[in-house]
């Protein structure tokens, strides 16, 4: 990096008896701004998210078969699919539960591993909740977990995660006497407290009455407007409306990517159910 | 001991002290099943001699049941599947868990103890902080037992399975209900593997005929190796993915 900086320092003053004249501290100084913004235009530049060629099988069956995609920051990311078209065992990839047998997988330029894991919020299926512990015990372990140490952080963080998903007057409450669309959110508020740049949520409407699931797009909407990439499997068509990208996925492989007008468009069809089948009927024929 | 197998153990204090049902059946089964043993052996002589034998036993067989089902709660309830996706290590979890129920199995264990001792009248000759400190070697091992066991069941019916499995032959093997020296030579060798028999024979060692801790450092010594076995290997089976 360093090495880089002093050629674009050498390319900006050609001259370089002023380069020599320039007091050490000066010099210094200079190649930390300029490391720091190559460091920022690198982070911005770098997909949340990039699949290539992943393959992953459960013994013959084949749960991920070469899948390739990319995701871009600060959005909401639809994986969209039927059962079993290896949506959760792509989500358990991204967050390191699993390793591919064949491919490269980057989040935010690292390979998923426990050293990266802060860089990610992981909700899964199951509510994977104490149920005995109260809303604000379960939030708070995890942020302990996620290296939270400053006391006063951490109990501004559990305030904030809890106020977010609305049950803050709640919170002293233990999980098992709260309602199933409750419990989905003090989960989602587990993913969140250690304020992942990238969320990987799976299937998170599941179960959630109409209501709850608007409220629970807002939350992601929040969450996107501070940065957060949201990536989410589902595979209820009213899900995928709310994303701003998507990726249809089906028999381990990507089938169709792009934003929900852009797959109506080239799919030449109204609805995005209508574009889903198009693309697998495609595919289909292709294969065959 | 890593900060984050601290927070877990914390953790399991608090979700334990706040379910208290399972806090009252943690106290009270182990009485209940010791008044029975009790009522069983009105000769006290017997009891004096079965009661080291039984303090092992139950110890081992608490320990384990209370961890091992614990420990496979925690993984179907998705729980563990969450940890794995944390920074939290394999060796924090296991050392974790073994804190955190090693507190409740001393309890139990304590309780026990004092009820055989003081309720049933049961006469020993050692010191009782000496039973003590070995029970607590004894309950390392049958802690990282459970979660290690637990690793290879997949729900709590699977779980129940392995107690026949694991701990009957003990009881029967290791010189709880007659002497390890009576029995066929390849079961005596076989004995020789099993974690209740250094159990048995350290606990009879200090009850009956009053040795010290000192006296029983091998017994305590392979209890320690057994704990510490168990818990590598409970780390290296816990798997980061769960494969479904």
């Amino acid at each position: 990096m360093s090495h880089i900086s002093l050629r674009c320092l050498v390319l900006l003053w050609p001259d370089t008896h002023i380069l020599a004249e320039m007091p050490l501290s000066g010099l210094l100084t200079m190649i930390l701004l300029l490391c720091t913004v190559t460091m920022v235009e690198s982070n911005s530049d770098r997909p949340a998210v990039e699949v290539k060629e992943a393959f992953f099988n459960y013994g013959s069956v084949k749960a991920l078969d070469g899948l390739s995609l990319v995701v871009p920051t600060g959005i909401s990311f639809g994986l969209l699919g039927p059962n079993g078209a290896g949506k959760t065992t792509l989500i358990r990839v991204l967050v390191g539960l699993l390793k591919v047998k064949r491919g490269n997988i980057l989040v935010l330029g690292e390979k998923p591993s426990r050293r990266t894991a802060h860089l990610m919020g992981y909700m899964p299926q199951l509510h994977s909740l104490y149920s005995e512990l109260s809303v604000c015990q379960n939030v708070d372990f995890f942020a302990r977990i996620f290296r939270m140490a400053s006391r006063i952080e951490r109990a501004q963080r559990v305030e904030e995660a809890i106020r977010l998903i609305d049950l803050w007057p709640r919170r002293n409450d233990a999980v098992m006497k709260l309602s199933g669309g409750m419990r989905q959110r003090v989960s989602l508020a587990c993913a969140i407290v250690h304020n992942p740049p990238v969320l990987v949520l799976d299937e998170p409407t599941v179960g959630l009455d109409p209501e709850l699931r608007v409220t629970f797009w807002e939350h992601f909407a929040e969450l996107n407007r501070r940065g957060v990439t949201i990536i989410i499997s589902s595979h209820t068509m009213d899900d995928a409306a709310h994303c701003d990208g998507l990726a249809f996925v089906r028999d381990g492989k990507v089938i169709a990517q792009g934003t929900p007008d852009e797959l109506r468009r080239d799919a030449g069809q109204d609805t995005l159910e209508g574009a889903f089948l198009f693309f697998a009927r495609n595919r289909e024929e292709n294969s065959a | 001991m890593p900060s984050l197998a601290f927070t877990i153990a914390a953790r399991i204090i608090r979700q334990l002290i706040r379910d208290r049902r399972t806090i009252v059946l943690i106290i009270a089964v182990p009485l209940v099943v010791m008044t029975l043993i009790g009522l069983s052996f009105p000769e006290g002589q017997v009891l004096d001699y079965i009661a080291p034998a039984l303090l092992a036993t139950l110890a081992l067989f608490f320990s384990f049941l209370l961890t091992g089902i614990s420990f496979l709660r925690e993984r179907s309830q998705g729980t563990m599947e969450r940890l794995m996706a944390s920074p939290v290590s394999r060796l924090d979890i296991v050392l974790g868990y073994l804190f955190g129920f090693f507190l409740f199995a001393l309890t139990q264990t304590l309780i026990i103890v004092l009820f055989t001792i003081y309720v049933l009248d049961v006469h020993y000759s050692g010191d009782l902080w000496q039973i003590f400190i070995f029970q607590v070697v004894v309950i390392a091992g049958a802690v990282n037992l459970g979660i290690f066991i637990s690793t290879f069941a997949r729900n709590e019916f699977q779980m129940v399975q392995f107690i026949p499995l694991i701990l009957f032959p003990q009881i029967f093997l290791c010189g709880v209900i007659w002497p390890v020296e009576q029995m066929p030579e390849y079961l005596q060798w076989l004995a020789r593997f099993l974690p209740l028999k250094y159990g048995v024979d350290g606990l009879r060692d200090i009850m009956l005929f009053g040795k010290g801790l000192a006296d029983v450092a091998f017994e305590m010594l392979v209890l320690a190796g057994f704990a510490v076995a168990t818990s590598i290997l409970a780390a290296f089976t816990l798997r980061r993915g769960t494969g479904g």
